[in-house]
């Protein structure tokens, strides 16, 4: 349906380590423009809004018609990965200061006892405060809330000098007043600094993990906060006044407003906006069921999408924490282009999770990386154009000999291509372990669906890994290294709320009235969002278990029929149920989606067939070949490709096997296919 | 040399791959398991064998010995056929590859067209296999009979055909037969899914090369740990003693004396026969002859995510003895369930073998501590097992692990707790003053203070180090005791015997579980006086301690540098190791 928006253009902005992308989308017309600008890592939102004026100007378009602003950050992501936050505190029930600092009591599964060591919190003990209150786990106030106890709390935090506080008291999730009436009086007593009541962000029962959740929320407050507030204020002074709209890890997008209240859903705010763009490109090929990778330099993400549904998680983890935020359902490993290879005293190989990053970077970049990397491998291997981003960037293909040669070839007694040959057949299989967990772990079989492969390196390693799952198809989207555009372009508005049962005690009368509690919370955040009735929806889910297991299932809500509903899901995914167990409701869940109009796709020209620009060896395992080398931004609808070749674009290139045949789709993706 | 059928790049493919398999197994069993014990606690395991049972890639936990055997000794090898399940948790039977009757083996192999190409294991701890008390394990318990229904290695499934016999006569033993139920049905499905996930493996690489990998993957273990054994101890006999309190039942101290011996020609002997007598009580530890070279092996090759733990550690000893009626190798029937302690004990004088030869290992961990509570409420009877974690020893590159359980093992959060147990808690957290002074201190132990809402229930308790805490080496000092208390601070005020059970309390009791920090490593005056600071601050050490131990002063929230300077400069002597005051050797 094309878009009668009054205010037809999103623009979208992606802001990486060296260069901020923005794409302007027209929805009526589906004409997009990009522009590219270095990025401004001192105040991000000089290159945020440069770039906009630039796109603008590219476009010969006015900001008075922009009708929203699209964006993806890492700042929080970042800020917990690196343990910068700002210094924050921790309030908690008199008696509990530890709880953080034991955490679940347990030496990690697949670390060894005598080498571990505990990561460090991001609160040491020395500021957690206690506040003196109980609450019972049916609700019930066991000791009042000693107000005085509060004020001592705020005290010490600001003697502690911290920026942030996060509030998490025992039951809360419960019986939550005692939490909030102790951040209202923190809020009151410290004036700046940013306070979050762990029940905003999580009201579900465990308290370790909830008051995780509620401190890196808090610790990620302030810089999240003022970034927000420099983008709308730079919005403001080139008169936009079209609502800033920034990405959640589950995959939707939602206002400023709600973003700063809890930015630690921004947590995956990166990979979510690809995962997203995939999700578009695959509806444009008419492709239903889709298994994601993006590999960057230092690690992979990797997702399953049947039927454009995106399946959130509440076993999520960023870093060294669990943050059981809805999330996407996504693995990360540590592979990625930079990933190092090394040969151990023992004589195994192993490949990452260490990485040479952008500086050195692997040794072909020239920078004096003397590590062998997988994008080395490649080199060595004939993958990669001997020059990159159209010509900017020159490989030193000699260096990548000589490293792999040196590193891993000559300690193991290989030639240098079986040596480059095995470091990608090693993260190679890494990557189908994860794309196993999220596929076969799950229930699917990974056959049945198509691999998108995108990040700057993921083209090149798309149909080794289709190959190695039994995968026979491929789509490479027009732009797989600036996906994250496309996912902001096509987001929706998305957030979940959530409520824990009391287990065993809900009938269906206390369901529908939490659920109805729920929806109207729901109906609060559209109204904050300004979502208009007809694009409102929401889904009630249910999280159910058997009495006394661990692990909860997700059951789309259908009232008496939830027990067999959650039988049928447990048989799917375990190979089998219970039927003297008692299935019981853990958790409420309404996903709720505001939908924004979609963009009109545009389709490519038809192409006059395709003709490389150059030949280069590539050494395959079945022999050296001759491989075209063509240039994507001159492909044109239909044009057919034959493998061995390489297509080479300003943000990735795509390696397609002997065996393999390309065809450019009409809305610019190419669907590589094995021939059997 | 001829190539290897499985080249350096297919090897680390293979283990990739097992590993994602045993993960898999893992991730299952904790989502679908019933009792509290598993899907909170997380006292589960996979391991996957050689076709010959050979372990090839176990976990870090030490405690495993030689699982394949005594299946084999009762159904032969040859006679294992494709789909078959096996299950036991006879320790006597399998000579202590389960070393108490709580935990389950199931056990299967795998098939690639017809060849056996390896063998699978899931292993659990069930909440109640019967026995004298709810949770099967007792401090009373003086006989292995006490402790539940032993299952001798048994065959569960033949040609598509479960044994239901066999799993009705277990369920009908146990307690709680729905979770029994449940746990079962969860460690099958895992072991299915092991087996399937193994003959993906072999499919795709051959039966041969996944045979060489599994093969290079003992021979590189063995190697290292070999090699670092060399490393270590130099020709010789090097000894080490440690204590545990007691079994309970009035032993008093008993002594788990190690002996090392590398021979002029190389070879390897650890020599335990010295070890105390057996005991009436249950602390009894039935040690596999695999489980040292086990233990040795995961201390030797650290936290490098490359190494593979298996039975390369064992194969790295060329011989182990024990004497039979001895602690570590007592006689049938002797009582087990309490076995832990006496394991984490055997750990620790690992280590300090590995000391006393001028090696670097960790100072003691407390041993962990668990607590089951038995009782009625609302007329309904429930059981709560509950494992408190303790401090671990000082590294020579860090400070002990604070509270924490063992490997793998987590807590039952607060909040759980109070959801579904008679219970409230009044107090969580680190012990103060617990850890053993060190440059490196120990980790702290726990305090975990119940209020008892059932009527009444009858409370069972493992605390050990109390009179023999964890020992401090290279200038270190030991780590502090734990304790239990009833009604602290009040005139009803009693202190529980730390290894007992029959102890009643009734609705509105205060039980105060304290438990044991790790020992320290290092003169403690070489601690950075912040880093002393922040643990004040913290609440993990208090300010008198700092002045006793540490020779640090602090005023208010700052160190006081002119006295802390008085203090240090004024440096006690120290020995080589300290466990309550200074000694050349522990005995």
């Amino acid at each position: 349906m094309p878009s009668t928006e009054p205010r037809p253009l999103s623009v979208a902005v992606d802001i990486g380590g060296t260069f901020t992308d923005i794409t302007l989308q027209d929805s009526a017309t589906g004409r997009a423009w990009t522009a590219k600008t270095p990025s401004t890592p001192h105040d991000p939102s000089e290159a945020f809004l440069t770039g906009v004026r630039l796109v603008l100007e590219t476009a010969g378009e006015s900001a008075a018609r922009i009708g929203r602003v699209l964006h993806g950050t890492t700042i929080a992501t970042n800020l917990i990965l690196e343990n910068k936050g700002a210094p924050t505190a921790l309030v908690t029930t008199e008696g509990f200061r530890h709880v953080l600092e034991i955490g679940r009591q347990d030496i990690p599964r697949r670390a060894n006892l005598h080498a571990w060591v505990k990561p460090r919190r991001p609160v040491p003990p020395s500021r957690v405060f206690e506040v003196t209150e109980r609450i019972a786990a049916d609700g019930a106030v066991l000791t009042p809330l000693d107000e005085d106890s509060v004020q001592r709390a705020a005290e010490a935090c600001r003697e502690a000098g911290v920026a942030a506080v996060a509030v998490c008291l025992l039951h809360a999730f419960t019986a939550p007043a005692h939490e909030r009436r102790v951040a209202e009086l923190l809020r009151a007593a410290l004036p700046g600094v940013a306070v979050t009541a762990s029940v905003d962000v999580l009201p579900v029962v465990r308290e370790y993990e909830r008051s995780l959740a509620a401190i890196l929320n808090a610790q990620v407050m302030p810089a999240v906060s003022t970034y927000v507030r420099r983008l709308e204020e730079r919005l403001a002074e080139d008169s936009i006044d079209a609502p800033l709209l920034l990405m959640k890890s589950n995959g939707g997008v939602a206002g400023a407003a709600s973003i700063r209240r809890a930015p630690a859903v921004t947590a995956l705010s990166g990979p979510a906006a690809g995962v997203v763009g995939a999700r578009a490109v695959a509806a444009a090929a008419g492709v239903p069921r889709i298994l994601t990778v993006d590999i960057g330099g230092t690690s992979a993400d990797i997702c399953l999408m049947q039927g454009g549904a995106i399946n959130l998680t509440q076993r999520g983890a960023v870093g060294d924490w669990p943050l059981p935020l809805p999330m996407l359902d996504m693995v990360t490993i540590g592979a990625g282009g930079g990933s190092i290879a090394r040969v151990t005293a023992e004589g195994a190989l192993a490949v990452g999770p260490e990485s040479a990053g952008a500086n050195p970077g692997p040794a072909c970049y020239g920078r004096g990386g003397q590590r062998a990397t997988v994008t080395d491998a490649h080199v060595v291997l004939g993958h990669l154009p001997s020059s990159l981003l159209g010509g900017r960037m020159q490989l030193d293909v000699a260096a990548s000999e000589a490293v792999v040669m040196r590193e891993v070839a000559a300690p193991l007694n290989l030639s240098l291509h079986e040596a480059a040959r095995g470091i990608l057949a090693v993260v190679d299989s890494n990557m189908v372990g994860a794309l196993r967990v999220v596929s076969v772990e799950r229930g699917h079989d990974p056959r049945d669906f198509a691999l998108v492969p995108f990040g700057g390196a993921g083209p090149l390693h798309g149909c080794a890994l289709a190959a190695m799952l039994g995968i026979g198809q491929v789509l490479v989207p027009p732009s797989p290294g600036v996906l994250c555009a496309q996912g902001l372009l096509s987001a929706d508005l998305r957030a979940e709320f959530s409520r824990s049962v009391l287990p065993g005690q809900a009938d269906l009368a206390a369901i529908e009235a939490g659920f109805s509690q729920l929806e109207a919370e729901a109906a609060a955040w559209f109204a904050e969002e300004g979502v208009a009735p007809p694009a409102r929806s929401t889904e009630r889910i249910v999280l159910m278990r058997y009495a006394g297991q661990g692990g909860e299932l997700p059951v789309p809500w259908r009232g008496a029929n939830a027990a067999a509903d959650f039988a049928a899901a447990h048989r799917a995914l375990y190979g089998f149920d219970l039927p003297q167990g008692r299935a019981e409701i853990v958790t409420l869940r309404l996903e709720a989606v505001g939908a924004l109009p979609a963009p009109v796709a545009k389709a490519l020209p038809q192409g006059a067939g395709a003709q490389p620009t150059a030949t280069q060896a590539v050494h395959f395992e079945s022999g050296t070949a001759q491989a075209g080398i063509y240039d994507r931004a001159a492909l044109g609808q239909g044009d057919r490709l034959q493998g061995p070749a390489i297509i080479t674009q300003l943000d990735a290139t795509t390696l397609l096997p002997p065996g393999w045949v390309a065809e450019v789709l009409e809305f610019g993706a190419l669907l590589l296919r094995r021939l059997t | 040399m001829p190539l290897p059928l499985c080249n350096a790049v297919t090897l680390e493919i293979v283990r990739g791959a097992i590993r994602a398999a045993q993960a898999e197994m893992e991730a299952l069993i904790e989502r679908t398991a019933m009792s509290a014990f598993i899907r909170e606690k997380k006292d589960f395991y996979t391991a996957l064998f050689d076709a010959d049972g050979v372990m090839a890639v176990g976990s870090n936990v030490p405690v495993f010995g030689d699982i394949c055997g005594p299946v084999f000794r009762d159904f032969p090898i040859e006679t294992i056929r494709e789909g078959d399940l096996y299950w036991y948790n006879d320790c006597y039977g399998s000579r202590g590859a389960v070393s108490h009757s709580n935990d389950q083996v199931f056990l299967a192999p795998v098939f690639l067209d017809g060849v056996r190409v390896a063998f699978v294991m899931g292993w659990a701890h069930f909440a109640d296999i019967g026995g004298l008390r709810p949770g099967s394990i007792s401090p009373d318990a003086t006989e292995i009979f006490h402790e539940g229904v032993i299952i001798p290695p048994t065959r569960l499934i033949r040609g598509g055909e479960i044994n239901q016999a066999a799993l009705a006569i277990f369920y009908r033993n146990s307690r709680y037969p729905e979770q029994a139920q449940g746990d079962t049905r969860a460690l099958m499905a895992s072991v299915e899914l092991g087996v399937a996930r193994m003959r993906e493996v072999a499919g795709r690489f051959g039966a041969p090369v996944l045979a060489d990998a599994l093969r290079q993957l003992l021979d590189r273990t063995r190697e290292t740990v070999r090699g670092r054994l060399r490393g270590t101890f130099p020709v010789g006999t090097h000894r080490f003693t440690d204590r545990i309190d007691g079994d309970g039942h009035g032993s008093g101290t008993l002594r788990l004396r190690f002996a090392l011996t590398r021979t002029a020609e190389d070879r390897f002997i650890l020599d335990a026969t010295e070890t105390d007598d057996q005991s009436p009580g249950p602390v009894n530890f039935l040690m596999n002859p695999d489980v040292p070279g086990m233990a040795l092996g995961l201390y030797f090759l650290g936290g490098d995510a490359t190494q593979v733990v298996n039975a390369g550690g064992p194969q790295s000893l060329d011989e182990v003895r024990l004497r039979e009626g001895s602690l570590l190798q007592p006689r049938f029937p002797a009582a087990l369930g309490m076995r832990g302690l006496t394991m984490m004990r055997m750990l620790a004088a690992l280590n300090g073998l590995v000391s006393v030869a001028g090696g670097e290992a960790p100072a003691a961990h407390a041993a962990y501590v668990i607590m089951l509570l038995r009782g009625t409420i609302g007329g309904k009877s429930f059981l709560m097992s509950d494992g408190l974690g303790v401090g671990y020893g000082a590294r020579s590159f860090a400070d002990g692990i604070d509270g924490v359980y063992f490997v793998a093992q987590e807590n039952y959060p607060v909040e759980f707790l109070e959801l579904e147990y008679p219970v409230r808690l009044r107090h969580y957290g680190l012990n103060c003053d617990s850890a053993g002074p060190g440059r490196w201190r120990g980790g702290c132990g726990i305090v975990r203070e119940y209020e008892i809402m059932a009527e009444e229930a009858v409370l069972a308790v493992r605390l050990d180090g109390v009179e023999n805490p964890p020992w401090g080496a290279a200038g270190g000092m030991s780590g502090g005791p734990g304790r239990v208390l009833v009604n602290p601070g009040t005139p009803q005020e009693r202190l529980l015997r730390p290894l007992s059970d029959g102890n009643r309390v009734v609705r509105g009791d205060i039980l105060r579980i304290e438990t044991g920090g790790g020992g320290g490593r290092g003169h403690p005056y070489d601690r950075p006086a912040e880093a002393v600071l922040e643990d004040v601050l913290g609440g993990l050490v208090s300010a008198e301690a700092a002045r006793r131990d540490y020779g640090v002063v602090i005023e208010g929230r700052r160190i006081d540098v002119v006295a802390m300077d008085a203090l240090r400069s004024a440096r006690p002597m120290t020995k080589a190791f300290h466990r309550g005051s200074y000694a050349d050797a522990l005995d």
